[in-house]
């Protein structure tokens, strides 16, 4: 064929891929052309075979349907001849120098690519089914579905190292929703047919790994690197000190270190990242010691246990190399300072960031102690620094600008075909939030093919990440609106190419909003929609989420045996080992001794939560201590000893008020007031007065529970209060009753919904309104009477468990 | 077992009917077996026995009387044996004279490596044997083109995704056959060996089964069978019909699951009537050399070679040997003689390499490695001998690859497991090399050199972890630890922890053992240094005053702490005797 012959534009996409195919035919050995041709035949003898009446038909193409039929089947039998074709053009690519795979020796591979696409199907479909509507896929895309049998697709080696980088992605993303086994197999016909690509094995890895499969998981971690020796996988931004002729199984240790905490082996991976700080630092790899101190960071702040200063002596002087009387907070803080300088020296970029968040992390709840830190006599400031962690969060959102900065210098190189692989396969990608945008996401997939997306996903999702922290870190300092706001933020802007676990975790976050600000009935319902977007394994944040919510509304409710019943559940959800899933632990407490204090067994919930004081205090856990104080208080005073309560009260405050938590610190006044208060009536104006000045937190920030409670304390203040009378100024008690009653009765909280309307139906009589008094006095009767049977009113809800 | 003759007249039999339908390789080897089994002392005079095991001239002119015999017993009608299948009668193969002249020339064709063109001329033949060679014909031709195709497709080392094309087509005739019930046991083989290639495994076995249990005197039978048993549960389930042949399986079997004392036995058992199988000596040489009794293996080797001087199976075995034994002449001996009789078996570049290896060429000796696995890409022993060479030559990364071939290729390779944990202890990465030889210490917990190796990665000064390299020397102490490694080191170890009790009864173990062996050396001061001591302090002064005195032999400052250990000990004495 003559170049004029070919009807196309010869610089286009599609004229540069003809010439491309014509020269690699050309350069194609006697035993290629064999081999393309019996590939046609067989492939032209099965999709014939499949079509048995085509040939009848050819003659006379008077049914609509079944030339159509016909067309598409010679379209598509065009686009094999593509592939074949690009086969070769492959070949001819692998012959160029290609650094990123040296080894392999030719790229010749025929990788069935039907399975491939059924395994993007597959998690489409599955999407699909977690949405409840399709997203779409182009005309082609489905017929390959339909039609999987037909033809072998081929793809470069360098496609499918894209693919793979992909699905990586992929896994890494949506953890355990993947199908074990149906990729698993993939993989396996893929190693089968290209062996050396030995990304494959680290992708088994991985799939084994986020399906908790250990010794798969093991083995294949040590083939990959065994193959790769480390230099091919894991893209440390600029290879600086480049592969020396050593192969870099640093890299394998950081890897295995990682499997090992993802495990939960902290001991083995505290072992096995020592290795990797030794090995890069005798092969000087620095950013590989800048990524294995991040992850001993990470492992320390997730395991930081008091137990592990045993390991940390042992082993860990040669990393740490300071002395061991520093409690291991002290130690993450000052390995948190060294790697962060490390990758700010090495300008990694990604690590820089991650660290900031990290960094942001461990301030939001430590407190800075100086170092040299002995005895009672240092120099004391314990206070934890909303500003340093804000500083940190800025300076880690920092990295999207300079990303996008050298966003012209990132996809010099015409990837063509992998970023067409990859545009084909954006719309399947992660369909998290796009329900509510539909229509928004098509527009984008358009979008993304015309102009491809510069940012690489791990930064947005480094960035979301950091989003969340900070929505973390309002919620603590109490800031309500301000976390929403965050966490709105984060699914709008990085819910897309975000992890699972972080989308469950901003979901999880805005439900637990609405549940505190606009009663259960909402979030159950929003919990409906998350529930069928994420997996409902058990750990899983949504779990959790619905768990806290059933026991909430079963508390309110009265129906104590239920409440019981969660928190057990919640028990059995975190591991067993000491110092492992302590958050888990805290919370399983908490809400037994709150049950318990809902039964009205005080000296029990007294006990319980005792010792999970102690449990807090041991494993250095300030911010959760608040809290266990302020149910302390609670207790004491539910008990009638009032007195008793007001230190703990006064505890509690000093906590909130040292650790920056202002909402907590709000409603420990609250409880400060309530106690002074039933230390009798001539205590009322200094409870007022307490209270006033924790009203304006309440209500800026406090859900409807924090200020039903308030109303309500408020309005028994007035009434404890002898000098005021009610005749006189009604408003003043009666607005905040009916404020509380209303709030109260959104939540179902049967116990407090009582108090309001008895006091309410009094006030009423006061006045004289008989009317409105019968109302509340027989709403008063509804709530007790729910309180009493609290099975009577058994719902769907309860067997949600 | 059979009685000596029933085998014999057996074999014959058997050989003919292998060769017959061109299953070349279990004729040989079922030849060699019949030249194998001893000659009854009755029937002979006793002369000829007496020179039986005499040298291996004679031996040599008694087989070729040996071989006239079988050759007359070709013409005679074979007796039907005792065993519990008599010897199948040639009762289907005179058919019509067409029909076996087509036959003869598609097994001329056959014997002239033309497979397609053998399968061709008999695809209209129905008698049992033709429909055998046509689908082995089929089979091998499909091979070839296989074999070709990965050649074509890709470079030699790596794997390809080339099948066989007529597997599918095989498969359906012979489950065709096998379902009506016309299919003989040699078709059953084949099936097996399709079904085998498919993947299919579990089917694979009971057809394979069901050939030898029918004609047991098919070894590529039983080799494929054998392939398949790879644990002992699987090979304890299969339904065997009683036979000598099953015999040699098992003994098979027991080396490849790694059972080398029960094969051991096995062979030793069968040796009683094959005592002079060359395939039998050579397979007590392998799992000799499994249990690593090097002495015996050179032995039976050099015997061999002197029986069969131009065989090249299993050399490298032997070449393995030699290099651990550092015999330069004999590995020199022994390359020059596989290099001209064979240069291009795998086994000879096996041979080859192990030489230059030994001569500190390790770069040739890459170089004959690789040609060994251009040859046969699953040379199993070829990948680890590569990694070690790599290992010399301080090239890691490839040995690791290397290694990793191996195991990948078969994971029970306990060698280059533990060559993976070498290495990587190399390159100061003790506790990633822990996984590779936990690895080769659960395939083969009896070797004391493993545990050994892993003890000094937990004693390595980067892990430091004594209480688990303590657990690991002891178990290699009771693995009978040659070089007497470990109950020095584990001495040494409780010493370090302050364990004296313990120290010191190792240290007295060790010196049992260096007495024993008449060795001398530093360990030797060390041990006596430390009793010497640990008895005064225990205030057992005679047991101490024996160990000072047998330092004295020694110079150096041992001789002088010696002295004054002995003049504190009197001291003492004098302070117990005469309390002031």
């Amino acid at each position: 064929m003559d170049d004029d012959q070919i009807m196309l534009d010869p610089s286009s996409n599609l004229g540069l891929f003809v010439r491309r195919c014509l020269l690699s035919f050309n350069l194609l050995p006697f035993e290629g052309v064999c081999h393309l041709l019996t590939n046609i035949g067989a492939y032209c003898k099965e999709s014939f075979s499949s079509c048995p009446y085509e040939l009848s038909h050819i003659e006379d193409c008077a049914n609509e349907a079944e030339s159509s039929m016909e067309y598409e089947n010679m379209e598509l039998e065009s686009l094999v001849f593509d592939k074949v074709s690009k086969e070769f053009e492959a070949q001819k690519k692998a012959n160029d120098s290609f650094a990123f795979h040296n080894h392999a020796p030719k790229a010749i591979i025929g990788f069935i690519e039907e399975s491939d696409i059924s395994s993007g199907s597959k998690v489409k479909e599955f999407d699909r089914l977690r949405e409840g509507s399709s997203c779409i896929p182009s005309s082609s895309y489905s017929q390959r579905i339909i039609d999987p049998q037909v033809g072998s697709f081929l793809r470069t080696n360098w496609q499918i190292q894209g693919n793979l980088l992909d699905q990586a992605d992929a896994i890494e993303r949506h953890g355990s929703s993947f199908s074990l086994n149906a990729f698993e197999s993939i993989l396996k016909q893929l190693q089968k047919l290209a062996p050396e690509l030995h990304r494959v094995h680290f992708l088994r890895y991985l799939n084994s790994l986020h399906h908790d499969d250990y010794p798969v998981a093991l083995e294949n971690l040590h083939r990959y690197f065994d193959y790769s020796a480390g230099t091919e996988g894991i893209d440390f931004g600029p290879p600086s000190s480049g592969c020396n002729s050593f192969g870099r199984y640093e890299v394998a240790l950081l890897c295995l270190g990682m499997m090992h905490f993802h495990f939960g082996h902290p001991k083995q991976a505290l072992e096995v990242l020592t290795e990797a700080v030794r090995v890069s630092q005798q092969h000087s790899d620095d950013a590989c010691l800048a990524y294995t101190l991040a992850a001993i960071c990470n492992l320390l702040s997730e395991v930081g246990i008091s137990r592990m200063t045993g390991i940390i002596g042992s082993a860990c002087s040669s990393v740490v190399n300071m002395r061991t009387s520093l409690s291991i907070q002290q130690q993450l803080f000052v390995l948190l300072r060294r790697s962060l300088k490390r990758a700010e020296g090495l300008k990694l970029k990604r690590l820089v960031a991650s660290n900031h968040v990290a960094m942001a992390k461990f301030e939001l709840t430590h407190v800075q102690r100086p170092l040299s830190y002995f005895g009672p006599k240092g120099p004391m400031k314990l206070r934890t620094c909303p500003i340093n962690v804000c500083k940190e969060l800025r300076l880690s959102s920092r990295l999207i600008h300079e990303f996008c900065d050298e966003s012209s210098i990132m996809n010099t190189d015409g990837l063509l075909c992998t970023m067409w692989l990859k545009n084909l396969k954006k719309p399947i990608g992660s369909v998290i939030f796009s329900q509510e945008n539909e229509s928004r996401r098509n527009l984008d997939t358009f979008q993304f093919c015309s102009q491809p997306n510069s940012l690489p996903g791990s930064v947005v999702q480094l960035l979301g990440t950091s989003a969340l922290v900070r929505a973390t870190a309002w919620e603590i300092y109490g800031s309500a609106s301000l976390a929403r706001i965050s966490t709105l933020a984060f699914a709008a802007c990085f819910a897309d190419s975000s992890s699972s676990a972080d989308a469950a975790l901003a979901y999880a976050k805005l439900i637990q909003h609405l549940a505190v600000f606009k009663g259960h009935k909402e979030a159950f319902a929003a919990l409906k929609i998350a529930e069928e977007k994420f997996l409902c394994v058990s750990k899983s944040r949504v779990h959790l989420v619905k768990l806290q919510l059933l026991h909430e509304r079963a508390l309110h409710r009265g129906d104590l045996k239920f409440a019981q019943r969660i928190c057990n559940e919640f028990g059995a959800l975190a591991s067993s080992v000491s110092g492992v899933d302590m958050e888990l632990k805290t919370e399983a407490s908490l809400r037994h001794a709150r049950t318990l204090l809902a039964a009205n067994q005080f000296n029990q919930a007294a006990a319980v939560t005792n010792s999970l004081f102690g449990m807090c205090y041991k494993y250095n856990m300030q911010v959760e201590n608040a809290t266990v104080l302020l149910l302390l208080a609670e207790i004491h005073k539910r008990s009638g000893n009032a007195a008793l309560g007001i230190p703990y009260a006064l505890a509690s405050l000093s906590f909130c008020q040292s650790f920056n938590l202002d909402l907590l610190k709000a409603s420990a006044t609250l409880t400060l007031a309530d106690l002074w208060l039933s230390l009798g009536s001539n205590h009322s104006k200094r409870a007022l007065a307490l209270l006033h000045s924790a009203f304006p937190m309440i209500l800026g920030h406090g859900g409807l529970e924090l200020s039903a409670r308030a109303y309500i304390t408020e309005t028994k203040c007035y009434l404890a209060d002898p000098s005021f009378s009610v005749s006189e100024d009604p408003e003043v008690v009666l607005e905040p009753l009916k404020r509380a009653s209303e709030a109260l009765e959104l939540l179902e909280y049967h116990e407090l919904a009582v108090e309001a309307f008895y006091f309410l139906a009094i006030v009423y009589d006061k006045l004289g309104y008989l009317e409105e008094r019968e109302k509340a006095a027989a709403l008063f009767k509804v709530h007790i009477m729910a309180l009493e049977n609290p099975e009577e009113k058994e719902d769907s809800l309860s067997t949600m468990l | 077992m059979a009685s000596k003759e029933t085998c014999r007249q057996e074999l014959r039999t058997a050989i003919r009917q292998l060769s017959d339908r061109c299953l070349y390789s279990a004729s040989r080897w079922a030849a060699e077996q019949l030249v194998g089994i001893e000659q009854d002392p009755a029937k002979y005079t006793p002369s000829h026995t007496r020179f039986q095991r005499g040298s291996s001239s004679i031996r040599r002119r008694f087989r070729t009387d040996g071989a006239g015999d079988a050759a007359a017993a070709f013409n005679s009608t074979p007796v039907a044996g005792v065993s519990f299948i008599s010897t199948p009668l040639a009762s289907e193969e005179e058919n019509d004279a067409v029909e076996s002249d087509f036959y003869l020339l598609a097994k001329s064709y056959f014997d002239c490596r033309e497979y397609r063109r053998a399968a061709h001329v008999l695809r209209e033949q129905t008698s049992k044997k033709a429909v055998f060679l046509r689908c082995y014909a089929l089979y091998l031709a499909g091979e070839k083109r296989k074999e070709e195709e990965t050649m074509e497709l890709e470079g030699p080392l790596g794997k390809s995704d080339a099948v066989n094309k007529e597997l599918i087509s095989l498969e359906r005739e012979l489950s065709g056959l096998r379902k009506c019930g016309t299919i003989d046991s040699f078709c059953l083989f084949l099936y097996g060996l399709v079904l085998k290639e498919k993947g299919n495994e579990g089917l694979a076995r009971v057809v394979l089964v069901e050939s030898v249990n029918n004609y047991p005197w098919n070894w590529s039978a039983w080799s494929e069978l054998q392939s398949l048993c790879t644990t002992v549960e699987i090979l304890n389930g299969l339904h065997l019909v009683n036979h000598w042949m099953k015999d040699f399986f098992l003994a098979n079997a027991y080396q490849e699951l790694r059972l080398h004392n029960e094969s051991l036995a096995k062979y030793e058992y069968i040796q009683g009537t094959f005592s002079f199988s060359n395939y039998v000596q050579a397979q007590i040489a392998k799992a000799q050399y499994s249990l690593r009794e090097f002495e015996q293996v050179e032995v039976i080797f050099e015997e061999l070679l002197r029986n069969d001087p131009h065989r090249v199976e299993d050399m490298d075995m032997y070449s393995n040997v030699l290099y651990a034994k550092e015999c330069f002449s004999a590995l020199s001996y022994l390359a020059h003689r596989v290099f001209l009789t064979d240069k291009y078996r795998p086994e000879s570049c096996c041979i080859i390499g192990n030489y230059y290896s030994l001569k500190g060429q390790h770069e040739k000796s890459v170089m004959y490695f690789r040609r060994a696995l251009k040859l046969n890409k699953n040379y199993l022993s070829a990948w680890t001998l590569m990694g070690h060479e790599y290992v010399e030559m301080k090239n890691t990364p490839a040995a690791v690859d290397a290694y990793r071939r191996a195991v990948d290729i078969n994971p029970c390779d306990y060698r280059a497991w533990y060559g993976l944990g070498q290495t990587y202890e190399m390159m100061g990465m003790p506790f990633y090399a822990l996984h590779y030889f936990k690895k080769s210490v659960f395939l083969q917990p009896n070797d004391s050199r493993l545990w050994i190796a892993m003890a000094q990665c937990y004693k390595s000064e980067e892990l430091h972890m004594p209480e688990e390299a303590i657990k690991c020397f002891k178990r290699a102490v009771n693995c009978n630890d040659r070089e007497a490694i470990a109950l020095h080191q584990l001495a040494k170890l409780h010493r370090e922890l302050d364990r004296f009790e313990e120290a010191a009864f190792y240290y007295k173990k060790d010196l049992e053992r260096m007495e024993a062996e008449e060795r001398e050396g530093p360990n030797m001061v060390e041990a006596l240094s430390f009793l010497a001591r640990y008895c005064k302090d225990q205030k057992r002064f005679e047991e101490a005053e024996v160990y000072c005195t047998r330092l004295l032999d020694y110079t150096g400052p041992e001789k002088e702490e010696a002295k004054s250990l002995l003049r504190g000990i009197r001291s003492a004495r004098d302070v117990e005797l005469f309390p002031p």
